[in-house]
């Protein structure tokens, strides 16, 4: 009897001590850093991209846009790398807006739905990014999710100095 | 008998709790499989009431990688840094998350700079306003040793000091501390244009980093709107705004001209966009916004 009631007490003891120790620590959201883990390219030998900050992950559902609005500056390379859970599919959309001038600059679908967009720009600019997961990008049957319960979103952001062309001085 | 088996099972089923409550990390499918559908309802529903924009604002740290790429590798100037001595000024919360990003950013710098000791003089006060704030669990005391290990490797101690900034912003954004996460972006923000502007003796045009220094219009637009989303009760982040505001008629003075190209190239995988807008700065613009730049930042790390 003695020995059980020290049982109980060490395991409320430990649940509680556990209970402290998660107030410490936020909850972190459901996607997080999704776009960290599962967005990144195999690097090649000498590739000089870096993480941007603007990068982001979101929860997406089938039908639902989101819109990201960043700044690209002039003299630098990007790469933009989207990626998404396998129940949302591989043919999500993502549009690139110069943001002061509502001009398109760049549209996946027009590119065979590339994942992957690398590109400088002439000027610096602030953008936006407008990503779309299109309905009925999988059968609910076969991902397991129905339409409209949702899954995580990357959308990676790299860059790097545009490296000078032609030949420098000494 | 009777009453020691029941403890025995009550203490079972409370310890089988702690251990499943207790597992680590979840596997992509388990991720999928926990979200629960009301939770995802209620974000969905947010998101699609008419396309939330996300202002995204550049870390300060690529703003001062931006520097040394441009040459200024014989810049690293200690003494433009917000003295370590400074902390014990900052008692209030709005004091502390400001210069919690202005600290921030003097970190990166000393790991850019390869500054190595002062470093761990920097780390030590971002970590000692980072656990006031909340973020001690992000800011763990490991780092120091790490930073500590690769004093003299610059790569190394600019991932940890990236890391750092990273992880602080996520945790308070994960944490729904908005108005303190909006401060702090703020107050790193303001330091690294500072640090910009202190990097440039003499106005010459054609300067990259005079050049990268009007283009920060664009980010105080982005972070206007940022803090714009937590100034909702907090006249903390209203104030800063509205400081901040102050600083972007100066920056609405820049000049702006068409670039003709505006054709669409393709070289390799790359596209090339052309077009767009130049913003162009003169003395005179870039005199008034390095004196507002000045006041403000003084403003903040003497806590007025």
């Amino acid at each position: 009897m003695r020995k059980s009631i020290i049982l109980l007490l060490s395991s409320i003891a430990i649940i509680n001590l556990f209970a402290q120790k998660r107030e410490l620590v936020p909850q972190a959201s459901i996607c997080g850093q999704f776009h960290k883990k599962y967005c990144k390219l195999e690097k090649q030998k000498g590739e000089k991209w870096e993480y941007n900050s603007q990068s982001r992950s979101g929860l997406f559902s089938q039908g639902m846009t989101c819109r990201i609005r960043c700044v690209i500056y002039k003299g630098m390379d990007y790469r933009m790398t989207l990626c998404a859970e396998t129940a949302l599919g591989d043919k999500l959309n993502f549009k690139i807006y110069d943001s002061r001038t509502n001009e398109l600059l760049f549209d996946n679908a027009s590119a065979d739905n590339t994942q992957v967009f690398e590109f400088q720009s002439a000027s610096t600019r602030p953008i936006i990014i407008e990503v779309f997961v299109p309905e009925g990008a999988t059968e609910s049957g076969n991902s397991g999710l129905k339409s409209k319960e949702a899954a995580c979103v990357g959308l990676l952001i790299e860059h790097k100095k545009t490296d000078i062309q032609g030949f420098t001085r000494y | 008998m009777k009453i020691k088996s029941i403890l025995i099972t009550t203490s079972s089923f409370l310890f089988t709790l702690f251990i499943t409550s207790c597992s680590g990390d979840k596997t992509e499918e388990e991720i999928v499989n926990a979200k629960d559908t009301t939770q995802v309802s209620a974000e969905v529903q947010k998101e699609s009431s008419g396309y939330e924009i996300f202002f995204q604002v550049p870390s300060p740290g690529e703003m001062l990688s931006f520097i040394k790429s441009v040459g200024k590798r014989d810049k690293s100037k200690i003494s433009i840094l917000n003295s370590t001595e400074n902390i014990n000024k900052y008692t209030d919360e709005k004091s502390k998350a400001l210069n919690f990003g202005i600290y921030s950013t003097d970190l990166s710098y000393c790991s850019i700079f390869n500054l190595g000791s002062e470093s761990i003089k920097y780390f030590k006060v971002v970590k000692q306003l980072g656990d006031q704030l909340g973020l001690s669990a992000t800011i763990k005391p490991e780092i120091l040793a790490r930073i500590e290990k690769n004093i003299d490797n610059t790569d190394s101690l600019v991932v940890i000091t990236d890391d750092l900034y990273y992880s602080s912003f996520e945790t308070l954004e994960e944490g729904k501390q908005g108005n303190i996460l909006a401060l702090v972006v703020a107050g790193g923000w303001l330091e690294s244009v500072y640090i910009a502007i202190n990097m440039v003796d003499k106005f010459q045009k054609d300067n990259p980093v005079i050049q990268r220094i009007a283009d920060q219009k664009y980010t105080l637009e982005n972070l206007i709107e940022f803090l714009k989303k937590h100034e909702e009760n907090s006249p903390d982040v209203k104030q800063v705004k509205a400081d901040l505001e102050a600083l972007m008629k100066s920056f609405n003075l820049l000049k702006e001209e068409k670039i003709s190209d505006t054709s669409l190239k393709q070289e390799g995988v790359k596209k090339f966009i052309g077009g767009g807008i130049s913003l162009v700065i003169d003395e005179k613009v870039f005199n008034e916004i390095k004196t507002k730049v000045l006041k403000l930042r003084n403003n903040y790390i003497q806590n007025q």
